[in-house]
């Protein structure tokens, strides 16, 4: 079971093909569906710190898509970053589907553990991968 | 076209385009859009950062469409984000929470952490390589198998808490306060600005520009000199978050990558600490290290020279491409009528004066 903080972080990540076919096996029943803000691109402007004066400035944009849905009267909430509307959306319905408490749910938290699994694999072959370049620079005297 | 009283043209200029696109596409038929995001990493890069929108593939078909021309690119791009809304403003990122890919302290031998050359020609000759590459051929496996990331490895305490821990550096923390960060994208910066515009102005800036300028810091006419030293360049992944619009809680939504590099500068002026350094940051979107290390350099050049010196003007007013080129673009467009005008001025000073060198003044001089 994720938190709905966790699971948001997830589904922003997930497989766009494993979301939108997930959303439409959870939407085969019928349940009445509405889209609340329909999926939109835009940016989120990136603030960071610095960590000399522990000043804020702006970075710049990152693309990103957010959409939110109702599904059997519980909203569901999604944003992603780039610009895959239908993923985006896909997203949406599935948060709503385990905000519902829906028969879906379960198989939207499995998605969510794929996912992680995924990214962990992602983490450690980018590391292997840079590995061997940790270096040891002998010092001249 | 319709540009400083000049009009029509449209047949040629459609002619021109299609000249263009024709050539352009006909010689990347098979170029998918993730050929030339992993092919031309570096100058995909470069745009996200001079435009100040990152995604990759948005600007790899721009650099597309550019012909490879990063300006033009950056302008496509530029333009493309201006018509977006903003969906929301990132909860503040910590830079400490960047996962490295990359990450060198030439200051130092032994850092907390590794130094992790990463993806780099730095230590390698320039020599042309003319041989036809062959993508399919497998690399050689590696001879070792690496030891599992820890967070030390992935996530390295940064040089200048190094510094910080040997009372080493001067302490600028809560000098301003939490103050709310300039946005350069709703509100041009004129000195004097505060560091989070001339910062912002930095990361979105045209990378040789900031080069240039911070090369005219340390040898131009100025007389800003100062000592170099790099302390630490990063390139990594930094974690992007909003607020949850439901719980109000922050959530990850996804994460990018930047290049973060942190200058030191050795004090040595009259009513500054001399038994201490201070340290300039700096961070762009991407992978740019000759921009991040610019920028950190020109940060420290700002907070010690910039108000008795151009430096913080031509920062914020000057480094800007899409200006710069935008403005030398310009020139190229039709300006007969201004030019004529001109033309009509010489003349008529010309006739002026040869009428005048015909009279002259009571005491017998050429009136001028």
């Amino acid at each position: 079971m994720f938190s709905r903080e966790a699971r948001a972080e997830l589904l922003a990540e997930a497989d766009p093909d494993a979301l939108i076919a997930l959303a439409d096996q959870c939407l085969a029943d019928g349940a009445p569906v509405r889209v609340l803000t329909a999926p939109e691109v835009g940016c989120v402007t990136a603030q960071v710190v610095d960590p000399v004066a522990a000043e804020r400035f702006l970075l710049g944009d990152i693309l990103a898509c957010r959409a939110e849905v109702e599904l059997a009267g519980h909203r569901g909430w999604a944003m992603r970053l780039g610009d895959d509307r239908a993923a985006v959306l896909a997203a949406a319905v599935l948060d709503a589907e385990v905000q519902a408490g829906r028969s879906g749910a379960a198989a939207v938290d499995e998605l969510c553990r794929r996912t992680q699994q995924a990214r962990a694999a992602e983490d450690d072959r980018e590391w292997a991968e840079i590995a061997p370049t940790v270096v040891e620079f002998e010092e001249l005297t | 076209m319709g540009y400083s009283g000049a009009r029509g043209g449209l047949a040629a200029i459609l002619a021109a385009e299609r000249l263009v696109r024709d050539k352009r596409d006909a010689a990347a038929a098979d170029l998918a859009p993730a050929t030339v995001v992993g092919a031309f990493r570096l100058g995909v890069d470069r745009v996200m950062g001079e435009a100040g929108l990152y995604h990759e593939q948005t600007a790899g078909a721009a650099f597309q469409q550019a012909e490879g021309d990063t300006m033009e690119a950056t302008h496509l791009l530029r333009a493309h984000r201006s018509r977006l809304p903003r969906l929301a403003t990132s909860e503040p990122i910590d830079p400490d929470e960047m996962t490295v890919l990359r990450r060198i302290v030439p200051a130092f031998r032994e850092p907390d952490g590794p130094q992790l050359l990463g993806r780099t020609t730095d230590y390698t000759a320039r020599l042309l390589d003319t041989a036809v590459r062959h993508p399919t051929e497998p690399e050689p496996e590696p001879a070792h198998t690496p030891r599992p990331a820890t967070a030390a490895m992935r996530t390295p305490r940064r040089f200048l808490d190094q510094l910080r821990k040997m009372d080493l550096v001067v302490e600028h923390r809560g000098e301003h306060g939490d103050a709310e960060p300039h946005d350069l994208a709703r509100f041009p910066a004129r000195p004097p600005a505060p560091r989070s515009a001339v910062l912002s102005a930095m990361s979105r800036a045209e990378t040789g520009g900031l080069v240039g300028l911070w090369y005219r810091s340390i040898l131009g006419p100025d007389g800003n000199i100062h000592e170099v030293t790099l302390g630490e360049v990063r390139h990594g992944h930094l974690p992007l978050r909003v607020r949850h619009p439901h719980t109000g809680n922050p959530v990850t939504v996804g994460r990018f990558r930047a290049t973060e590099a942190e200058a030191i500068e050795d004090l040595d002026g009259a009513e500054e600490q001399r038994d201490k350094f201070d340290v300039g940051y700096g961070l762009c979107l991407g992978h740019n290290e000759r921009k991040a290390i610019a920028m950190a350099n020109l940060d420290i050049a700002n907070r010690r020279f910039g108000r008795s010196s151009p430096l913080e003007q031509l920062l914020l007013m000057t480094t800007d491409g899409l200006d710069s080129t935008g403005f030398l673009e310009h020139l190229k467009l039709p300006h007969y009528v201004t030019f004529r005008s001109m033309v009509e001025r010489k003349q008529a000073m010309r006739a002026n004066t040869e009428t005048e060198s015909r009279s002259t003044e009571p005491w017998g001089r050429t009136c001028r």
